[in-house]
């Protein structure tokens, strides 16, 4: 199946047509999505394909269901229309008064693998971390499977609860975050027992399946200072799977791990990908975001600066992310 | 005269009244730091939190570190009776002022063991949709108390021994027992040094008893104490495990990762 793909940018003194359709931020009401750049309209979406960005390299997010991932039904659960995962409109985010991010906008759909890449302190984490709200936006809409969550003019009744949107969105760090006082499998059951309310042996069992999809059952009675960080990164995936999230957000999942552990949990991405998650990765494994990301996103500065579908390591043209990606790859 | 100045036989003799000395001293001491330990976490979230409520906690806790122990104790034994009409115990007397003085103690160790856990542990609990409450108790607790335990018994050994403050309500903790006994045999030099025995073998065995709970509560926890309390756990986890398959290729990188 695929997806049309959208993404928006605003700010950017560049050649894109998206800029054509910078977002009036006052005006944006609820259910209003198909503004941004390239968008096909709602109803669109869900029935005919409509053309995309990418329609050469289609992902084949129909293709094997062979993982044994326990996220499979994400996607087929969605009700209809509600292909938008994920979007954010006219995000800015300020640190005391250091504003690192301009009012960006980003789209995600359904299966869809989405790469952020750039500089450091360009504002990617920041930026996913808005997704689950561990940073709050001070300014922008965030739409979560059709409910906001942003600051955006919204009445307060119809705003989601940050709590439910996380419990819908898994997130992984770069620093694992695993928590040391408790072995890997209750690292898994802690939320599937807390926040999914499941027995003890449901628990034990479904965080099983989880860290069997991640090759660690075996290590289940190990604490975190036992394993290496690959395997730490790997149960810290599947602590987050095992919660059966409809997006899965990684913040630069590799980037503490030595060298010959980065192979393994890049490993467990793919597969997740595979399974069809939806994702959204940043990263400076740009091997790796090439292979996989259906969207690609070149941050700089607290701004979207270019974006394009698979190919675009490859065939981009703005000259900052070419740099980058020449210095990086 | 020279042959008969100390008389060590005495503290056999008075055995029974020293332990109960003793006895009386833990028990205060003990019954105090439960209570310290929920006001001290109490005052560490306060301090921890918003404007009007840290301030507060935190006037709390330095007027009460200011407070020496003899005075505290006057204050709530005569002071509230006088003032408020309540007229409490010995025993109850000693435990208040315990925890008036301690619990602001405890407070800005808890307080500092609460900052000492990453930001990202936080995080990674709230990633998960576990409720602020939740993330607190099953996250950031059980890491906080590990690092606050050893600061916690030094300030019970150091509650103990505030105890022999308490002699002047007439507690009968073991220098009010000293005393009485010394009344009648003349013997202050003997009595005062068992009594500083007592103290620093109480000492001693607080100190053993810390370090065995310290060392349950690391991971994987060791020693006898901690083994033969988790071990059910240990064992359903174990048989879980066991079901995995063998080992996966690049699982097999850590080495460290020794058996269960």
């Amino acid at each position: 199946m695929t997806i049309p793909r959208e993404f928006g940018r605003r700010n950017v003194g560049g050649t894109d047509e998206a800029r054509d359709h910078a977002h009036e931020d006052a005006t944006w009401r609820r259910g209003d999505v198909g503004v941004v750049a390239g968008a096909a309209p709602r109803e669109m979406m869900s029935a005919a394909p409509a053309p995309t960005l990418i329609s050469e390299h289609s992902p084949g997010n129909s293709g094997p269901a062979s993982v044994a991932t326990p996220v499979d039904e994400g996607q087929s659960a969605l009700p209809e229309g509600e292909h938008v995962v994920v979007e954010l409109q006219g995000i800015r985010k300020s640190f005391g008064s250091v504003e690192v991010l301009h009012g960006v906008d980003v789209t995600v759909h359904a299966g869809e693998h989405v790469v952020i890449f750039g500089p450091s302190g360009s504002g990617k984490s920041t930026l996913l971390r808005t997704i689950n709200l561990l940073e709050q936006p001070d300014e922008g809409s965030l739409r979560v499977l059709g409910v906001e969550y942003g600051p955006a003019p919204c009445p307060k009744a119809e705003r989601g609860n940050p709590l439910e949107l996380r419990r819908r969105v898994g997130m992984v760090f770069q620093q694992f975050n695993l928590f040391p006082h408790l072995s890997a499998l209750e690292n898994v059951t802690l939320a599937l027992r807390r926040v999914k309310r499941l027995s003890r042996s449901a628990a034990d069992e479904r965080a099983a399946e989880a860290l069997e999809s991640v090759g660690l059952l075996r290590w289940a009675a190990h604490y975190p200072s036992q394993l290496s960080g690959g395997q730490q990164q790997r149960v810290a995936i599947a602590r987050a799977v095992s919660l059966d999230p409809k997006v899965m957000l990684f913040d630069e999942p590799t980037s503490a791990l030595d060298p010959e552990l980065v192979g393994e949990v890049l490993g467990v991405m793919r597969k997740l990908a595979e399974s069809g998650m939806t994702m959204v990765i940043v990263t400076h494994e740009l091997n790796f975001a090439r292979e996989i990301g259906d969207m690609n996103v070149f941050m700089e500065d607290g701004e979207i600066v270019e974006f394009g579908p698979r190919g675009f390591f490859d065939e981009c043209t703005n000259a900052r992310a070419r740099e980058f990606i020449g210095s990086v790859l | 005269m020279t042959a008969t100045v100390f008389d060590w036989s005495i503290i056999w003799q008075y055995r029974g009244e020293l332990v109960g000395g003793m006895a009386t001293a833990l028990e205060v001491a003990a019954v105090g730091l439960l209570i310290s330990i929920v006001v001290g976490l109490a005052l560490a979230v306060g301090r921890m939190s918003r404007r009007p409520v840290s301030s507060l906690a935190a006037l709390w806790i330095n007027v009460f570190r200011g407070v020496p122990a003899l005075v505290s104790v006057l204050w709530v034994y005569f002071g509230w009776s006088l003032l408020l009409g309540i007229n409490l115990s010995v025993f109850e007397a000693g435990v208040v002022a315990l925890v008036l003085l301690y619990g602001a103690f405890l407070a800005e160790i808890f307080r500092s063991a609460l900052e000492a856990i990453p930001r990202g542990q936080r995080e990674a609990g709230m990633a998960v949709g576990l409720h602020r409450a939740r993330v607190f108790v099953h996250v950031v607790l059980p890491q906080a108390i590990k690092i606050a335990i050893p600061n916690v018994g030094s300030m019970f050994i150091g509650m103990v021994k505030t105890t022999s403050v308490f002699s002047v309500i007439g507690l009968l903790e073991v220098i009010h027992v000293t005393e009485n006994i010394e009344a009648t045999t003349f013997q202050p030099f003997v009595l005062y040094t068992a009594a500083a025995a007592i103290y620093v073998a109480i000492a001693f065995l607080l100190d053993f008893a810390f370090r065995l709970f310290e060392r349950s509560l690391s991971k994987p926890a060791t020693g006898g104490i901690a083994g033969w309390v988790m071990a059910r756990k240990r064992q359903r986890i174990a048989l879980i495990a066991a079901r995995g398959t063998a080992v996966t290729g690049a699982a097999s990188v850590s080495g460290q990762g020794s058996a269960v």
